[in-house]
């Protein structure tokens, strides 16, 4: 089967500023793509050549549905890039994932209604319906703005940081539904995150990215400790503990 | 002067002093709300400005069109460059903002002191508007902006509403952030622009910013905050034309002071509630 997402010699950047240069790499159906690299490497410029919303310098990013036609990409973009002055509850918050679906000046549906019901029933979250969306927690909040990439009804969910600034107990509950997520709904989905641990226990393919070293591949392959340790400017290890990986400063260990 | 007097008084001599400010609050009120939510209440102060500025320009040999067109004209045409300077990052949107402000400002009053071409006082009423001396045709321009404007915005309630509150996902999906921002910078500045031309920018401004916030503190519905906004925007000018007339307090900021007592009803309300 031919990836739904391709890049092939693609530099992004902005203006005549270059961010990211020759990258060449594939994602395929049903994968779990992992996308790491320190604050201000070029990861979100990544994302939005992959979301469409940035043109490619130079080379070409193609992107094509498995069944055909455009690839339909559902976004959970990060918390604080939302605006939440005006008290929307969730479900109107989950509404907005139709919102291009339903189309202009048309009004939502009983599909939509549908769809949004059962977002909020996968999620978790169909008690909070009522709730006001700015007054929830960071890790509500996060299963409300997945709930609204999966009402799109996506091939490809895309996350960018998704457990950013939340406590322990939180993560595992996002990483778990967006695991759910790939497993049951069968969905590709793409992450970004700079937390390595996040990334180490949950992809099957990652890219490291850094302005001058971009690397793709499966995790076994990808996240060693040579390769974080070049990305990083510092000795890290990748040791196995109760059965997870775990990323750790060099220290007494030797880089590997 | 009797209470019924000046109710007779307000109907039968000043009658577009009362349709006009109704019509005026409640565009500014419903506007608002967008525009508050937004964070660009500058915006709002910044557009009155430009629109002054307008007028004044037509004091001018080369640009002597009608008050009200140059004022349409001055503004759109910063709508469109502000537009653009607003959504990009080079720039903090405040100091967009401030720059025009001062800059429309200064034009202005440069302006002023070299085309004297009528009497100052006429000229501040035109500048500044006066809501006593409303006329028909204004108050019909004004209705017609405010028309297009609101069933803009019904139309289109969800793509506004979507880009307000995530415009990176709403690009994402595929709506064009900037035409959108652009649609809604024009929607608002042309009622903005013949509102100021009209009932003054003291007026104008006031209604953009007092009656959204205080909805937004009443009530926890988005709804309910256009409703109650627009509630304030329409009991507020009766009330405050009332009060001038009966202490002889100029109208503008009378009715102004009407709605900045329904925002502090509403914030000591929000306090008690939250106690």
């Amino acid at each position: 089967m031919p990836p739904i997402i391709s890049f092939r010699n693609v530099t992004l950047g902005y203006g005549r500023k270059q961010v990211l240069s020759n990258l060449t790499f594939d994602v395929d159906k049903d994968d779990y793509f992992g996308i790491v690299g320190p604050n201000g490497a070029g990861k979100t410029t990544l994302l939005r050549a992959i979301l469409g919303t940035l043109a490619p310098m130079s080379g070409s990013v193609h992107t094509e549905s498995s069944h055909g036609g455009p690839l339909h990409l559902g976004y959970v973009p990060q918390r604080d890039s939302i605006d939440d002055i005006l008290p929307y509850t969730v479900a109107e918050v989950v509404m907005m994932g139709r919102y291009k679906r339903i189309g202009l000046i048309r009004r939502p549906g009983k599909n939509d209604r549908e769809a949004v019901v059962r977002a909020l029933d996968y999620t978790g979250i169909a008690s909070l319906k009522s709730q006001i969306f700015k007054d929830l927690s960071g890790g509500q909040k996060q299963r409300v703005l997945i709930a609204r990439a999966l009402a799109t009804e996506p091939e490809v969910l895309v996350l960018d940081e998704p457990t950013n600034g939340m406590d322990l107990p939180s993560r595992i509950t996002i990483l778990d539904l967006i695991r759910r997520v790939h497993e049951e709904g069968a969905l590709t989905v793409i992450m970004v995150s700079h937390l390595l641990d996040d990334v180490a226990n949950h992809v099957r393919n990652i890219a490291i990215v850094e302005k001058n070293f971009f690397q793709v591949g499966s995790i076994e392959e990808v996240l060693t400790g040579a390769n974080l340790t070049k990305l990083y400017g510092m000795s890290v290890v990748v040791e196995e503990v109760l059965g997870r990986k775990t990323i750790l400063p060099g220290g007494m260990h030797a880089a590997r | 002067m009797q209470p019924g007097d000046i109710v007779t008084t307000i109907l039968h001599d000043f009658p577009y002093a009362l349709y006009g400010s109704l019509l005026v609050a409640t565009a500014c009120s419903f506007l608002g709300v967008y525009i508050v939510a937004r964070r660009v209440v500058f915006f709002g102060a910044v557009l009155t400005e430009v629109s002054v500025l307008g007028v004044t320009l037509t004091f001018l040999p080369f640009f002597a069109l009608p008050h009200t067109v140059g004022s349409l004209v001055v503004t759109l045409v910063s709508v469109v460059i502000l537009s653009q300077l607003l959504t990009g990052k080079k720039m903090p949107r405040d100091a967009v903002l401030g720059f025009v402000f001062v800059s429309s400002v200064a034009l202005r009053i440069l302006i002023m002191q070299k085309a004297q071409r009528v009497e100052s006082a006429e000229v501040e009423n035109l500048l500044r508007g006066d809501i006593l001396f409303v006329t028909p045709d204004l108050f019909w321009i004004m209705a017609v902006c405010f028309g297009v404007a609101l069933t803009a915005h019904l139309l289109f309630s969800k793509e506004f509403s979507l880009i307000a509150f995530d415009a990176e996902t709403a690009r994402a999906t595929g709506y064009n952030a900037g035409a959108w921002d652009l649609t809604f910078y024009l929607l608002a500045g042309a009622p903005i622009a013949v509102a100021t031309h009209m009932v003054g920018d003291l007026f104008v401004f006031g209604f953009l910013v007092v009656p959204p916030v205080a909805a937004m503190l009443l009530v926890r519905r988005v709804p309910l905050i256009f409703l109650v906004s627009v509630g304030i925007g329409i009991l507020s000018p009766p009330i405050g034309l009332y009060f001038a007339f009966l202490f002889d307090f100029p109208a503008s900021p009378a009715i102004v002071g009407v709605s900045c007592i329904f925002a502090a009803i509403a914030f000591l309300y929000s306090v008690v509630r939250k106690h």
